[in-house]
């Protein structure tokens, strides 16, 4: 047990912000700025540690740490037994899909923790609550045990709703109750299919190779008899969708009103998902959470939270449940292209600065469910490279979307902090007087209308490009939403910037960025133009294990298909012999009449 | 040095300086000297270092390729004419690019940087450099060097904190701001590498990304005098029109990546020797005589249903590939597929009518006029704008005859209908502003019709004439600080070079010059287009009052130009302050005038050798030399051959009619604001409908605004209002229908299930406190009590038995 | 059949201790003074202990070949003893009452009434 083991290293990232907690916890009160550099000293840490994993590995192999380029499978995974008499496992690993989401969320959380530094009620419980949801956050995305996911899902969930309803505005009990809600809801349907997951679950009927490639945990191994009649249920994530995708899926069972085990989970996890993506019509919390968060939980929320959504669809919806994903894919994609819309529209209609931003990300991340829907494979590609390329876009969508919301609402706060208003028509002629900030705005806004050479443009440009081979139809209402985008956004920029003069209260109150939050915008807005103009960055590590979910849904597609087109056939001939049947039986009926 | 490595070396350089300068400039900016005048110098070397290489690159290019084929060479023309056989015999001339008239022209093409890729999908910037890229290059970064130069005198102002009258502040004061000059160069150098980055691209969807990019260069410069309201609300609906354009665009895009897998025009070598076919020689193989063919993918797309089940069917992919490449020529036999290929035509023109200010999307442009007069100039005169007529004609071999029509009729549609609000408006960059939208109109109706060497030679031509014209407009207007031409009047004596060099500019612009013979560089492109246009009319006689149209527009060209030269330079001053206040600009100011009218005047001209139409004749595109000759949708359709139009019998009637409708309307201008025989302001109230039509600018706008802003508006509060009143109050609804739930439930537990409870206990209670008296704590009762009990249980059991016992 | 006129037998013992347990009973309950009390307490036992002596006589039982007779007798034994050990502790209460109370009237001492 070196500190480059993986159990070491890995639990080291994901407890490293709650050992920063307990540090903080065990502080003498009162003395606010240590907490705050306790705090960000943890979040830099932790970012530090996960860069190390990040880096590349050397091709000789003798570095001990590293992550291998190229490499589709999970790195770094491991198993420890937790509650063995449920077979739940403390595992965790780190992949090509992960990996991006948790440099992102170690990163923002660095930036969301610097920006904190205005909050001065109750510093002490914030910086606890703050670190206790970044362990949560990297928690959920390293997690390969359904069930540690869960917990971590619901660990993250508590400091959110309490960092919003303490340090909100003034509607914050409002917004953090609902936040709670809704997300209590998506999670409970969550544990619903997870439950049904398990006890269909049984690791025996596994062929030995996906047993030894999903990292169960040794006693499992050696309890694996292809023979046994009991079956051996499992929580593991990549075993659940080995027989997810195998040829003679348990979860292909029928299991109400005609549907199968794989439609009812995919359906469930697809909502307790959806919520956090947020897709319309669940999407309702967003807006009235960021409006009354404080300025770095926003970011947090926008950049982070919500690509929870986006990666519990593609490491768990999709690989489980292959068949009921290929049912389901005109409902992920009218969702998505819906939000995109809807969500657009809805941002033009905002005169709160902070609600506009909220909703272009409901706009945006409507790209992302899009992008994962676009199943386009068969004879009119052949290859499922178009199909690639939309899972690459969302994934790339989501790290886009990462930095330019974060972006966004780091901005809005600063402008907020100085007047304390946010009505879009009481702005103006911010250029004049705060000209760095204008220009980092205009950067970070372009971008997230998806300019060239900024991240924006790329996963949208990709995913839109995609949806033509599924749906003809949802690609021109999709590639529609760029004039709309353009429209609120640049509206909400001539609104907040241009202009001869500031027209709201507390003018005297506006001056240039300061040094720390220039520190905050001018990364957000550095990884928007790399990003921009040298996506590889993301792609290099993102798109082998992005190309393998696709990858493999594709192999299980084609049998799929196969199977339906007998079981059609069998079907219109069964069809004959029932009504034959039918007729046999009401002509009986009829002779026993008197 | 190959002209292979050469050539794609300078040209990289020439168009990352710019993008050097703009970052210099973006992180040095203001304390580039006082003001950041500096930052004038250094986007200026940029472009002008970027001006050196591409004049190096063309000559190097004219070295290995000389221009062969001369004006009017009509023994060349027919001789390759005589070999298909339609007319004279003439002596052939075989030049070596005649040779390859099946070839591709000759071109360098390849990827420099690969931005995203997925299995064969790539997402490249990568070049294709031919002639046409070349002449673009040198004219963009010509035009650009002298707008930076120009710039230097008209924003001087900018050096100093300015006094905006336009910008309006609550008190009413005019606002005072801090001088941007800096920031000026800033965009126009991100501007210039965007717009080169444009032209040398070797993909639809790099010229997509620097479309984008010059989009938004073009959204910060008509913004530029972001405290006036006006400007900013010009800037959104540039930006935003242009989306329009784009939405068509992407659709063009999604099907031609969808069905071909590639965005690149030419064919590409990877690093392993494998050619990966690119759009042209996709749509126009080789196997089919360069015929315009509908590609494999399309078919595929078509008909992507039987594929499907084509593939399903087969038990191997392999199998299964055999059978659909059988199925498609079939398919391709019904022209399976090809409204896919007319509809990424239309989508990709549909860019280019938000680009180029086509109708119906021209009415961003001239609001755009809200800039400063050199971005007019460069932007939306000579090289932005032009941009769209550039890419269709780059993509012109995948265009149908079907959406050439198309092209036709809306280029047709937009130069008339420009031209005739030009002629009422008296704003003097707005009169230039419609005549570029005319312009264009111009050049989108010849490549519709099939000129394409035509249409470009006039983007080239039109980009020089123009460009001047507006910068002598800058000229004037930094003179008079006005723009109203009604202000102006007998300028010519106090400004003798913007004067004279504009004079260039109208006659270049009307096309003046000696029929048949020489003339200014607009004589020979206009003649050219409306030869075209006469030709096409002959072979498709339905569309033959496309050529009349044009011819008129001519005309109102030539009256709305000189129009505007006679009411500024000409007359008595009409506003003695005004007036007054004018003087010449300074050198930096008439120097670029002076050379742009050169230009103006000598860019159409046939000297041996070096000449626009002989540069443009060796990049002309692949297949398209003889035209188009089928139709499927229309029958009645075919686009002649380009060379056909130099005939003597199509040439001479056009060249006559051409300068016919001009002297035409300049004489008409003549008669009202020269010599004035007519009064303008009699016939506007004799023909008032017609006026107000115009000057409100066929209502365009009033048009949009009911029809599209209004409506979206609308969409929007709907949207939020839903999200408010609908979903936020079903959640809001669920959770007030818990928290009812749980009030009932609290009711009942307090009222039903807890008096039971309590009722139990105060009956008990009651109970004990009867049986209290019981413990008296006398003994003696005590023992009386057990005593009696005892004897009464006795009793009780002797009187039990007994009744049993007894019967 | 008046009794008096019978032989003497079971019945009669039983009366003897019957009209003992009666009086005890009714001097308990009369007498307000402890030793009072005491004395009738002994009556009544001394009432039961007759009853086990006659009830194991060996001429008045019946069934006296089966056993040895001496369970009455044993059990009349410990009663004695156990009053003895009975007025030891009660004349202690009575003492102890008696210093609390400075009577030994049993009325007096109510306190633990309901």
């Amino acid at each position: 047990m070196t500190l480059t083991s993986p159990p070491v290293l890995l639990s080291l990232i994901i407890f490293l912000p709650a050992l920063g907690a307990l540090v903080i916890g065990l502080l003498p009160k009162g003395r606010d700025d240590l907490f705050k550099q306790v705090a960000l000293a943890t979040t830099i840490l932790t970012a530090i540690l996960t860069i190390v994993v990040a880096m590349p590995a050397s091709p000789s192999g003798n570095s001990s740490v590293g992550f291998e380029l190229g490499k589709a499978q999970m790195q770094y995974a491991f198993s420890i037994p937790w509650i063995e008499s449920f077979n739940i496992y403390y595992a965790l690993g780190i992949d090509g899909i992960s990996l991006p989401l948790v440099l992102l969320t170690s990163f923002l959380s660095i930036l969301a923790m610097g920006a904190s530094w205005t909050i001065n009620k109750h510093v002490k419980a914030y910086c606890i609550l703050f670190l206790l949801l970044e362990m949560g956050m990297l928690g959920v995305f390293m997690a390969l045990d359904f069930f540690l996911f869960y917990v971590f899902w619901e660990v993250m969930l508590l400091p959110m709703y309490f960092l919003i309803g303490i340090w909100g505005g003034p509607r914050r009990e409002y917004a953090a109750i609902k936040f709670f809600l809704f997300t209590m809801a998506g999670s409970v349907l969550m544990l619903v299919a997870i439950l049904v997951l398990y006890f269909n679950s049984d690791v025996n009927k596994l062929n030995v190779m996906a047993v030894t490639s999903s990292h169960v945990h040794e006693s499992v191994q050696e309890e694996y008899d292809p023979d046994s009649k009991t079956p051996l249920h499992t929580f593991n994530l990549l075993a659940l969708a080995h027989q997810g995708q195998a040829a003679d899926s348990p979860f292909s069972q029928d299991l109400v009103w005609g549907k199968s085990i794989q439609w009812w989970v995919f359906l469930l996890l697809l909502i307790g998902f959806l919520v956090k993506v947020p897709s319309v019509p669940i999407h309702t919390w967003l807006p009235d959470a960021h409006v009354e968060a404080p300025t770095p939980i926003s970011m947090i929320l926008a950049g982070v939270l919500l690509k929870m959504g986006g990666y519990g669809i593609i490491r768990i919806c999709y690989p489980i449940c292959p068949e009921a994903a290929y049912d389901l894919a005109w409902l992920v994609c009218s969702l998505g292209v819906i939000s995109m819309v809807y969500g657009a529209f809805a941002a033009m209609a905002q005169t709160d600065f902070k609600r506009l931003v909220a909703y272009s990300s409901v706009s945006h991340m409507g790209y992302v469910v899009l992008g994962l829907g676009v199943w386009s494979l068969g004879g009119a590609t052949a290859t499922g490279d178009y199909w690639k390329m939309g899972m690459n876009g969302a994934m790339f969508q989501m790290i886009a979307h990462g930095i330019s919301s974060a972006g966004m609402f780091f901005l809005v706060g600063v402008i907020y902090e100085r007047v304390h208003h946010r009505n879009l028509d009481d702005f103006g002629g911010l250029f004049g007087k705060m000209p760095v900030y204008t220009g980092i705005s205009m950067g970070i806004f372009f971008a997230a209308l998806g300019l060239p050479g900024l991240c924006g443009f790329i996963g949208e440009v990709l995913v839109v490009l995609s949806v033509w081979n599924y749906s003809q139809v949802l690609a021109v209402i999709s590639a529609s939403v760029v004039i709309l985008t353009a429209g609120y956004i640049l509206w909400t920029i001539q609104r907040v910037y241009l202009g001869a003069e500031y027209r709201g209260p507390h003018a005297e109150e506006i001056k240039p960025m300061t040094k720390r939050e220039l520190a905050i915008a001018a990364p957000l807005l550095a990884f928007a133009i790399v990003f921009g103009v040298y996506p590889k960055v993301v792609f290099n590590y993102m798109s082998p294990s992005v190309d393998k979910v696709v990858d493999d849904i594709a192999a299980t597609q084609t049998h799929y298909s196969r199977l339906r087109r007998t079981a059609d056939a069998e079907r219109s001939e069964a069809l004959p012999t029932d009504l034959a049947a039918l007729e046999t039986r009401v002509d009986r009926e009829e002779a026993t009449q008197p | 040095m190959e002209l292979a490595t050469l050539l794609p070396l300078l040209l990289l350089l020439a168009w990352l300086l710019p993008l050097a300068s703009f970052t210099v400039i973006v992180f040095a900016g203001p304390r580039l000297g006082r003001a950041g005048h500096k930052a004038g110098y250094i986007a200026t070397g940029a472009i002008g270092t970027s001006l050196v290489l591409s004049l190096i690159a063309l000559g190097s290019w004219l070295w290995h390729h000389p221009i062969v084929s001369t004006h009017h060479d009509e023994a060349a023309v027919h001789g390759e004419a005589d070999r298909h056989g339609e007319t004279g015999n003439h002596e052939e001339h075989e030049t070596p690019e005649a040779h390859g008239e099946h070839a591709s022209p000759v071109h360098f093409t390849d990827d420099w940087y690969t931005l995203a890729e997925f299995g064969s999908l790539k997402l490249t910037i990568g070049y294709y450099i031919d002639a046409l890229t070349l002449g673009m290059f040198v004219m963009v970064s010509l035009i650009a060097t002298c707008i930076h130069v120009y710039s230097f005198g008209y924003m001087h102002e900018e050096l100093e904190d300015v006094t905006d009258p336009l910008a309006s502040t609550s008190s009413g004061k005019p606002l005072v701001r801090a001088g941007r000059f800096h920031r000026f160069y800033q965009y126009l150098s991100l501007f210039c590498f965007s717009m080169l980055g444009l032209v040398v691209a070797g993909n639809i969807a790099m010229v997509f990304v620097f479309w984008e990019l010059v989009g938004i260069c073009s959204y910060l410069l008509i913004g530029f005098y972001i405290e006036r309201k006006s400007a900013s609300n010009a800037a959104n609906k540039a930006f935003i029109v242009n989306r329009v354009g784009d939405f068509g665009m992407i659709i063009g895009l999604m099907v031609l990546f969808g069905g071909l897998g590639t965005f690149a025009f030419g064919d590409i070598e990877d690093a392993n020797g494998t050619v990966h076919p690119g759009i042209f020689s996709q749509v126009r193989p080789d196997e089919n005589g360069r015929e315009l063919t509908v590609p494999d993918g399309l078919v595929r797309m078509a008909a992507a249903s039987q594929m499907d089940s084509i593939y399903e069917s087969m038990p191997s992919a392999e199998e299964a590939e055999i059978q659909i490449a059988q199925r498609i020529t079939e398919l391709r036999k019904h022209n399976t597929g090809y409204w896919l290929l007319i509809l990424a035509g239309l989508g990709i023109f549909c860019g280019c009518v938000g680009k180029s200010a086509q109708f119906p999307l021209h009415v961003w442009l001239p609001d755009a006029m809200e800039g400063p007069t050199p971005v007019s100039a460069l932007i939306h005169a000579a090289t932005m704008v032009a941009a769209g007529v550039y890419l269709v004609g780059r993509f012109y071999p995948v265009f149908a005859p079907e959406v050439l029509l198309v092209i036709a009729y809306v280029g047709c549609a937009t130069l008339f209908m420009a031209a005739t609000i030009a002629i009422t408006a008296t704003d003097i960059k707005r009169v230039l502003a419609y005549s570029t939208v005319s312009q264009l109109g111009y050049m989108m109706f010849s490549l519709g019709v099939g000129g394409w060497a035509a249409g470009l030679f006039h983007l080239f031509t039109h980009a020089f004439f123009k460009s001047l014209l507006f910068l002598c407009s800058g000229s004037v207007i930094h003179a008079c600080h006005t723009n109203e031409m009604p202000e102006m009047g007998g300028l010519r004596k106090k400004m003798p070079w913007t004067a004279w060099t504009m004079l260039a500019g109208c006659l270049a612009i009307s096309g003046a010059g000696i029929p048949l013979l020489y003339g200014l560089s607009g004589f020979h492109s206009k003649d050219s287009i409306l030869a075209q246009a006469f030709s096409f009319g002959q072979r498709s006689p339905s569309q033959a009052w496309l050529f009349w149209v044009a011819a008129a527009g001519a005309a109102i060209t030539a009256f709305y130009m000189f129009r505007l030269w006679f009411m500024t330079f000409a007359g008595k001053p009409r506003n003695q302050r005004v007036y007054d206040h004018a003087h010449e600009s300074p050198a930096s100011m008439y120097v670029p005038l002076v050379i742009l009218a050169f230009f103006a005047v000598t860019a159409g001209w046939p000297v041996p050798g070096l000449n626009l139409p002989g540069l443009l004749e060796q990049a002309r595109p692949v297949g398209t030399a003889e035209g188009f000759p089928g139709s499927v949708e229309i029958a009645s359709l075919v686009v002649p051959a380009e060379h056909l139009s130099h005939l003597d019998a199509v040439h001479r009637p056009v060249s006559m009619i051409a300068s016919g409708a001009a002297v035409t309307g300049f004489l008409i201008a003549v008669l009202f604001y020269l010599v004035r025989v007519f009064n303008p302001e009699t016939v506007r109230r004799a023909l008032w409908p017609v006026h107000a039509f115009l000057i409100h600018k066929w209502f365009f706008d009033e048009l949009y605004d009911l029809v599209f802003v209004k409506p979206t508006l609308l969409l929007a509060q709907v949207a939020g209002a839903l999200d408010r009143l609908v979903i936020d109050r079903l959640a809001d609804g669920s959770a007030r229908f818990c928290v009812a739930v749980a009030r009932i439930d609290d009711l009942i537990d307090r009222l039903v299930v807890d008096r039971i409870v309590n009722g139990l206990g105060r009956l008990t209670y009651g109970f004990g406190q009867r049986l209290r008296p019981l413990q008296s704590g006398l003994l003696r009762q005590y023992v009386v009590m057990i005593a009696v009990s005892t004897v009464a249980l006795f009793l009780l059991i002797f009187f039990y038995r007994n009744m049993t016992l007894l019967p | 059949m008046f009794i008096l006129g019978q032989p003497v037998s079971l019945s009669h013992y039983l009366v003897v201790g019957a009209i003992l347990f009666v009086c005890g009973i009714v001097c308990m309950a009369t007498k307000r003074n402890a030793i009072g009390v005491l004395m009738g307490v002994e009556l009544v036992l001394n009432g039961a202990a007759v009853n086990f002596v006659a009830f194991s006589c060996p001429f008045l039982r019946a069934d006296s070949h089966l056993a040895l007779g001496l369970d009455g007798h044993l059990i009349t034994l410990f009663i004695i003893v156990l009053a003895a050990a009975e007025a030891a502790v009660a004349l202690a209460i009575a003492l102890c009452y008696y210093n609390t109370h400075a009577t030994i009237d049993v009325d007096e001492g109510d306190e633990l009434k309901g």
